[in-house]
């Protein structure tokens, strides 16, 4: 299929530019580079249960958290080798994702919304609080980039943000790609069906609430995954990761991108880290700017950038036609 | 007597003061396809509502081939083989018909739960899927989004969908309503095709008495939520009561079958 061809060059196209961006670029690019692909691994997996299954969350900083933690802890007590701890962090991050998930999943909509937000200022509080596990406000510190070893002895360093950028690299692809496969899985479909028609999918036989728990543990993963390698990166683990401020931001980044496509949380991942760096040269208050610019993309973009740069396109494709 | 496929004992519902299902007792046997018919408000939705998942059953019991279903969720009734169509198109949307078709396809084959293997991947579901709408007619419009489609064919996808779980027990409610006579007379040569095949057994909602009488081997009439009369299209014909409720309603449509 044409479509199909098209997105895999898109999608080989920039993931050859990604590689390319330590070895063109100063130190801060590659740290904000870094920090979008972050962004994007939390953003898509949140948007296979926003756009893919219809439900709004804002307790998901909480597993982002859970994975920075368990990773830091993991790090701290046992092991340093950073594929345990991402694997660990990632672990804790599906763990408490299907606690929380199990009591908010019979809910949908605001009960949904508001549950999810309860569980996660839960969690920040605990992060906040318990002080002799978690390092309390000061949240863990001094966490290790240890280098990679594989079997056979082999070595990887990931000390320098050079060389950590392609561990970063490695699981932002995979993420994306994970992503892609389960949006075109059965599973999928299932999903998209629940977020169409919940009702009509229990006559179809489909046990929903079981499947939003699924989505819920599945998105849980990726915000750990993210929020474990932000450890690494910043060498910490803070509460406020488990904050609802954070919580909102795969929300508004999967609104700027669009909803209903891979690309749109991870081009609203890029627009995000970006407008926050530029407008923050000129204004303390970034966020009034921030608010502003996303009122003119959900007034004026429906379907977010993507979405309208896409019905763009086809216009375009198709002239003569309305 | 032989196991009924699904039989109700004492079964109630009440909205507020309204009591729109009272003590009913029903038994439908495999093969005949019955009609239930009444007028506005006399409880056949909420019958349809309480046998499918639908409603909570208030007072009473459902036991679908000898199992007690009464607490069962929806989607576990759906797949031990009850399933139904609604009045008012409730499909997926935003998806095309043949995905719309395939959910249905995908859970009651267990394959729903692959998040890797692409969906393109999936042939014996997409060959079941082309079957089911090969069956409705909607082969051609396979890649529309349901959105896009006219009513007529919204309503084939509608009953679509609830032949894609492979029902035992089949309920439609008006599933010809708004068709026009073309796509009615089809519709209801399909019903009548797969009821002989044997493996669905129909309870159909109507309004249209042309549909009921020419196509139902039983009919049960309600009447604020009671059984008025319960037997062959005959029966119900010469039935006083029924002529006493159907007064200046369906009269016409009713009686003309009389002269026949």
């Amino acid at each position: 299929m044409k479509a199909q061809n098209r997105n895999a060059g898109a999608a080989a196209v920039v993931l050859l530019a990604l590689c390319a961006v330590p070895f063109l670029s100063g130190k801060f690019a590659i740290y904000l580079t870094m920090r979008i692909m972050l962004l994007g691994i939390f953003a898509v997996g949140y948007n296979l249960l926003l756009g893919q299954t219809g439900l709004l969350s804002f307790g998901h900083g909480a597993f982002y958290a859970a994975g920075a933690y368990g990773l830091g802890l993991f790090g701290a007590h046992v092991s340093t080798h950073p594929l345990l701890g991402v694997a660990v962090g990632v672990a804790t991050a599906v763990f408490l994702a299907l606690l929380v998930g199990y009591l908010c999943v019979r809910h949908t909509e605001i009960y949904f919304a508001m549950l999810t937000l309860a569980c996660g200022m839960m969690a920040f509080s605990f992060f906040w609080n318990a002080r002799e596990i978690t390092g309390g406000d000061d949240g863990l510190i001094g966490i290790l980039r240890a280098p990679v070893s594989l079997f056979g002895g082999i070595r990887i360093p990931i000390g320098k943000d050079g060389q950590f950028y392609f561990f970063v690299l490695f699981f932002f692809a995979l993420s994306v790609w994970a992503a892609h496969r389960i949006r075109q899985s059965p599973f999928g479909l299932a999903l998209a069906g629940i977020r169409e028609n919940a009702r009509r999918s229990e006559f179809a036989g489909v046990p929903v609430r079981r499947y939003r728990l699924a989505v819920f543990a599945l998105s849980g993963a990726f915000a750990g995954l993210a929020g474990s390698l932000e450890a690494l990166l910043e060498s910490n683990a803070r509460p406020f990761m488990a904050h609802w401020t954070h919580s909102a931001e795969p929300v508004l980044v999967s609104l700027l991108g669009g909803l209903s496509s891979l690309a749109g949380p991870l081009v609203g991942s890029a627009i995000y880290i970006a407008m926050r760096e530029i407008i923050q040269r000129f204004t303390e208050n970034w966020m009034l700017g921030f608010g502003i610019v996303l009122l003119v993309i959900i007034m004026g973009f429906r379907g977010g950038v993507t979405g309208t740069l896409s019905a763009l396109f086809r216009k375009a494709a198709a002239p003569g036609e309305g | 007597m032989p196991e009924p496929l699904l039989a109700t004992q004492k079964l109630s519902n009440h909205f507020g003061m309204v009591c729109t299902a009272r003590d009913l007792d029903l038994r439908f046997e495999p093969g005949v396809l019955t009609s239930i018919i009444g007028p506005n408000g006399a409880g056949k939705s909420t019958l349809i509502n309480l046998l499918t998942g639908h409603l909570p059953v208030q007072t009473g019991k459902i036991r679908f081939r000898g199992r007690d279903i009464t607490r069962l969720p929806i989607h576990k009734r759906v797949r031990m083989g009850i399933c139904r169509s609604f009045q008012v198109v409730n499909v997926f949307p935003e998806l095309t018909v043949a995905q719309n078709v395939m959910i249905p396809v995908l859970a009651r084959t267990g394959r729903g739960w692959n998040p890797v293997r692409s969906l393109t991947r999936e042939t014996a579901v997409l060959r079941e899927t082309e079957a089911i709408l090969a069956m409705v007619a909607l082969l051609p419009e396979r890649d529309t989004p349901a959105t896009a489609l006219s009513h007529g064919d919204l309503r084939l996808l509608e009953v679509g969908v609830a032949l894609a779980a492979a029902p035992t027990l089949l309920f439609l409610d008006e599933p010809t309503a708004g068709m026009n006579p073309v796509e009615r007379a089809r519709l209801l040569e399909n019903i009548r095709g797969l009821a002989r095949g044997g493996r669905t057994t129909f309870v159909v909602v109507e309004h249209d008495m042309d549909v009921v009488f020419s196509l139902s081997e039983r009919i049960i009439v309600l009447h604020r939520g009671e059984i008025l009369c319960d037997g062959t299209p005959g029966q119900v014909r010469t039935d006083p009561k029924v002529r006493e409720v159907y007064l200046g309603e369906d009269v016409s449509d009713l009686f003309r079958y009389e002269e026949e």
